[in-house]
């Protein structure tokens, strides 16, 4: 065998397609379901290491308990997930969300039923993000300033409209959000995982999806190809601000109360899950099912260090780690790639 | 070639990826003062060898000795310590210093780590007048034109005693004059001594500017040969492995068409500046627009492809006249299809899978209600893909890991997925090889016999007179001389009329 492979090809083999068809053979997986399948043995790494600690830890009681601490992050991470993808990011989403929970307490306490309270704090936060999308596709600012901008605004937005204190629900009827429902598990669960399965279906099977994707990964030829870049620009911060405005309303609906310093740190806790998640800052890639898997993770983490008692400072010096830990290993592989 | 030894000898070198060899036992030898042409096609291991001499990668077998001395270049700092400097195409400087401090840069005058910007602009500029450069040493090195930076780029690599230079396709953006005068400066290092190992895809310029040519294919050295005993047509038989087809493309005589696009009096008072440009290109008819860089050729594509909202005059597509040309959206439903000049920066989205790519700019009549018909998407990828005769590994593979050639024959089928009725296209081979090159124009060709009108805005003289069915002279933003019939002879009639700088 090795005498055959070793003889030298003959020239009249070089035809115009040789030089492309030699190189290297990889798996014909695509890349991003190889990095959200890393991404699961990831998790699944992580239970393991809980489980074999306190065997509480890997119990459906428990499972449950991890997804109903993620509703919240989860839902804000769908709309971060279309924000990274676009190029950009949505800061803003830290204001938004106490924002929705305190407007959304306060709209029930003065007799509004729950989906008319519910329908207006979304279109709050859609509103938000109209005015986070302008600034962007627009004015041209900078994403950075731009939702660090809205962040300080909504946020302080939310705390005045509290008038510093917490708004508790004068009716505990406002629950509903987060009660629990078909198969025993909680609303705002289902509402994150159709929320979830709505935007895997947007971004894979629609022309909206498809040009979000092009515009986050030049905005240039997407342009060009006729796409509405600044129309779809705008159109992720709406739908950002909307999802965190919905998820200030379940945050608001689980303590039973709105508080404007409840889920302040949402921009970044999203970020660093859609960044787990396999998104880049840079634009054109991301997906749902990476997303819902980063959520997961942050999740299974300060579950998982809850049930073994660690202090929660220690829990976010975790967090931490683990996203320079996946980045750093994403960033090894491109780069492996890229060098051949 | 002479007593003493060579600047720059590579022995046996090899290296492999897994199990895919790239270079293959390369030997070579790069003299003093000698310049040297490194020919190939895409993937021939050009890239490679470059990356090797410059330190960014290491070999697996042989050796690498500069002036006899055997030496092992383990990072870009130990090749440029034994004075072999590369310039990738993409050169690397730092925008905001200024051109003083971007030659002095690595090597800064002054002691004891402290310096001024008077001794770096001083320093800076006894380089320059070493080699009779005149350079804006006080500007911001961003505010240059290409041309101007690469000048820099090399007095940066001669600052800091540089013997070896490996270019790599610096030509390949600038216009011919530029080209010319960065052929002259290499001539000029070549007289001093230094040894310049030049690639490029620019068959003309080799044969004009380089003492020998060295030919890769598939990994292995298949020709080293001083210019005077060989020839272009045998190069490329070398770098193709076979020989080349015709080039000529010339059509036949044809009877005049009905006008498909017909451009009068297009003025812009922004520079580039446009004077009463008019034009008409027929059915089945490929009009070349030739100019230099600023010329304002760029401009009438970039208009057309709805970059410039600026430009007056009147538009005629198809026997319908447009009001302006707002952007991409308002050419496209026009029936203009636009190829612009930089396919990575403004044309592909490299992240993308080929199938998406060629889809992106119809995605509208692949839906129903939003939803894409992928089945559709994919019939009409396959479609595109075989009339571009394009060559991936899968219809899924991201374009950026495309050749290219592969990648121009991605932006090209998008682009004829609209169907359009005037194809623009800039600089449509622009760092091609020759092999994608021809069947490039060989495609554009054939759409035209299929009754595409294109309107080919080139800076590429050969690719100019060797496409163009009518040739039109674009200088100081008007068009001064048009060519009826361009054959190969014209190359001189057309760089004449295209010339003139200040």
């Amino acid at each position: 065998m090795s005498s055959t492979t070793d003889t030298p090809a003959p020239d009249v083999s070089a035809t115009t397609g040789t030089s492309e068809a030699r190189r290297p053979r990889r798996l014909s997986m695509s890349d991003g379901a190889l990095q959200t399948l890393l991404l699961f043995g990831f998790l699944v790494v992580i239970a393991a290491y809980f489980t074999s600690q306190n065997s509480n830890f890997l119990t459906t009681r428990n499972g449950l308990n991890i997804l109903i601490n993620v509703g919240v992050i989860g839902i804000v991470s769908l709309g971060q997930l279309l924000a990274l993808i676009s190029g950009g990011f949505d800061l803003s989403v830290g204001g938004i969300v106490p924002l929705g929970a305190v407007s959304f307490a306060l709209l029930v306490n003065a007799g509004y039923s729950v989906p008319t309270a519910l329908l207006v704090v979304v279109l709050l936060g859609a509103a938000s993000g109209v005015v986070n999308g302008v600034l962007i596709a627009k004015a041209r600012i900078n994403p950075l300033i731009a939702t660090l901008g809205t962040l300080s605004v909504t946020g302080g937005l939310a705390l005045t409209l509290a008038d510093g204190v917490q708004v508790p629900f004068a009716d505990v009827s406002a629950g509903v959000l987060t009660r629990r429902s078909l198969f025993d598990i909680n609303n705002h669960v289902w509402i994150f995982l159709g929320l979830a399965l709505l935007m895997f279906a947007v971004l894979r099977y629609t022309s909206y999806g498809r040009q979000l994707y092009a515009v986050g990964g030049n905005k240039q030829a997407a342009r060009l190809a006729g796409i509405r870049v600044d129309l779809v620009t705008v159109s992720v911060y709406v739908i950002s601000g909307a999802l965190a405005a919905l998820a200030g309303a379940v945050l608001a609906s689980q303590l039973l109360t709105g508080s404007g310093t409840a889920g302040t740190n949402s921009g970044l806790q999203s970020i660093t899950a859609v960044i787990l998640g396999g998104a880049s800052l840079s634009g054109g890639v991301g997906g749902v099912p990476g997303t819902v898997i980063g959520v997961l993770i942050l999740g299974a983490l300060s579950n998982g260090m809850a049930i073994l008692t660690v202090p929660s400072f220690y829990q976010t010096m975790a967090t931490g780690a683990v996203l320079l830990l996946a980045v750093g290993l994403s960033q090894y592989r491109s780069a492996r790639r890229s060098a051949s | 070639m002479q007593g003493q030894a060579a600047a720059l000898s590579v022995d046996g070198l090899t290296k492999q990826y897994g199990r895919q060899r790239v270079l293959e036992g390369v030997s070579f030898s790069l003299g003093h003062g000698e310049v040297a042409a490194l020919l190939g096609e895409n993937g021939a291991g050009k890239s490679t060898l470059a990356k090797l001499l410059a330190g960014a990668i290491s070999p697996d077998a042989g050796t690498i000795a500069v002036q006899g001395r055997e030496v092992s270049l383990t990072s870009p700092r130990a090749a440029i310590q034994h004075g072999i400097s590369f310039m990738p195409q993409e050169l690397i400087y730092v925008p905001r210093l200024t051109v003083a401090e971007n030659i002095c840069l690595g090597r800064v005058p002054g002691r004891l780590g402290t310096t001024s910007p008077q001794a770096i602009r001083r320093r800076a500029q006894e380089e320059a007048r070493a080699f009779s450069l005149d350079l804006p040493l006080d500007r911001d090195m961003d505010t240059l034109p290409l041309a101007q930076q690469q000048q820099v780029e090399i007095l940066k690599a001669l600052a800091r005693r540089s013997r070896i230079l490996l270019l790599d396709e610096p030509t390949a953006a600038l216009s011919s004059h530029d080209s010319d005068q960065l052929l002259t400066l290499t001539g000029t290092l070549a007289t001093r001594g230094v040894a310049i190992l030049y690639i490029s895809h620019r068959l003309d310029e080799v044969f004009r500017a380089c003492d020998t040519v060295h030919v890769l294919r598939n990994g292995r050295l298949v020709q080293s040969a001083p210019v005077e005993d060989t020839s272009p047509r045998e190069v490329i038989e070398q770098m193709l492995g076979r020989p080349p087809e015709e080039v000529d493309f010339t059509a036949e005589d044809r009877p005049a068409t009905r006008p498909v696009l017909e451009l009068t009096a297009w003025s812009r008072e922004r520079t580039p500046v446009l004077r009463d440009v008019s034009l008409t290109v027929g059915a089945g008819e490929i009009v070349g627009l030739y100019g230099v860089r600023g010329s304002g050729a760029e401009t009438v594509a970039e208009a057309l492809g709805g970059l410039h909202d600026d430009v007056s005059g009147s538009t005629v597509v198809d026997g319908r006249q447009l009001k302006r040309i707002s952007g991409p959206i308002a050419a496209r439903r026009a029936g203009i299809a636009y190829v612009p000049a930089d396919r990575k920066s403004q044309g592909l989205v490299l992240v993308m899978p080929v199938v998406s790519s060629l889809s992106l700019a119809v995605l509208r009549t692949l839906t129903k209600l939003g939803v894409l018909r992928r089945r559709r998407e994919s019939a009409l990828a396959a479609r595109l893909a075989e009339q571009v005769r394009l060559r991936a590994r899968s219809l899924k593979q991201p374009v950026g890991e495309l050749s290219g050639g592969n990648q121009q024959k991605v932006l090209v089928g998008s682009r004829l997925a609209a169907k359009p009725t005037v194809l623009v296209l800039q600089e449509p081979t622009r760092g091609v090889d020759v092999g994608a090159r021809l069947e490039l124009h060989r495609l554009l060709r054939a759409l035209a016999d299929e009754g595409t009108g294109q309107l080919l805005v080139t800076s590429d003289i050969e690719e100019a007179v060797g496409l163009s069915d009518r040739l039109l002279i674009v200088r100081d933003g008007q068009i001064v001389h048009r060519i009826a019939r361009p054959t190969l002879a014209s190359q001189s009639e057309a760089l004449q009329a295209a010339g003139g700088h200040q």
